[in-house]
């Protein structure tokens, strides 16, 4: 009989089940779980709105959607066309309110 | 970089990246469900409109070398034609709006032309000397009497778009 090639042993599914949560996972289930997740994307969202970036945005989508053909694209290509633009076209007070009210958050979830 | 800031810029991009997902896919529903058609309709209209203002504001700053008269795309003319007939309350002459030669001012002929900036031209003839009358065009409600003095506004709709001028 052959000796067995060694290798590590099976990992064990319950082992997995009980792994503790990482501090993103806990504070992202207490944004969802108190609503302060939904009123910062609506926050965000409005003031996206107001300074025109969603325009803009809305913009590239339709002229890539013209260039390529209405039926040659989905919507991950428009998601990795617009999102380097639109993450360097985030206004700077934009993004200072919100990360200040994540941080508010954080600090009042004593986190 | 604290751990609080690594955790308030992951949320950040987090709900920025949602947005953007939301964006792109409301971007394809409308392009899919051809919703999008009346908007390249309207940017076309807004371009042509550009070209037909441009094309006015270019032919109303020629307007005396290339024609008197330009009509532009609601077919009003620039500057405005001002055909009615009022009577002059200084000389109590019949005068074709848009020309007044009244002798009483000061001795000189002055051709005056509706404008739409009555209120300038309200401010110059009440600066203007004491013993000048101009005649002035009364408004669309339908005075026929030309009024000394101030203007009382733009005199309907034909002589929105004229201009005061004393020569």
């Amino acid at each position: 009989m052959r000796n067995s090639v060694n290798r590590p042993p099976t990992p064990d599914a319950v082992e997995d089940q009980e792994k503790e949560p990482t501090l993103q996972e806990i504070i992202n289930i207490k944004m969802i779980e108190s609503g302060e997740k939904e009123k910062l994307m609506e926050l965000l969202r409005e003031r996206l709105v107001e300074c025109g970036w969603k325009d803009e945005m809305k913009a590239l989508c339709r002229a890539y959607i013209k260039k390529k053909g209405t039926n040659n694209v989905t919507v991950d290509d428009l998601v990795h066309v617009i999102t380097p633009k639109g993450r360097a076209s985030i206004p700077d007070s934009i993004k200072t309110e919100l990360l200040l009210r994540i941080r508010a958050f954080l600090a009042s979830a004593a986190l | 970089m604290s751990a609080h800031s690594q955790l308030s810029s992951h949320f950040f991009e987090d709900l920025l990246d949602s947005i953007i997902v939301d964006v792109a896919s409301e971007c394809h529903r409308v392009a899919r469900l051809g919703l999008d058609r009346n908007f390249e309709e309207e940017e076309e209209e807004l371009r042509l409109s550009a070209q037909a203002r441009a094309r006015v504001a270019d032919s109303s700053n020629n307007g005396e070398t290339n024609s008197k008269y330009v009509v532009d795309i609601f077919g009003q003319t620039h500057p405005a034609v001002a055909n009615e007939i009022f009577e002059c309350m200084n000389c109590g002459r019949s005068i074709v709006a848009g020309r007044c030669f009244c002798s009483s001012l000061q001795g000189r002929k002055a051709r005056l032309k509706v404008t739409r900036s009555a209120t300038a031209a309200q401010n110059r003839y009440t600066r203007g000397s004491p013993g000048s009358s101009y005649s002035s065009y009364s408004n669309s409600t339908g005075m026929n009497r030309l009024s000394n003095g101030a203007s009382s506004g733009v005199a309907g709709e034909e002589y929105s778009n004229g201009s005061f001028e004393e020569l």
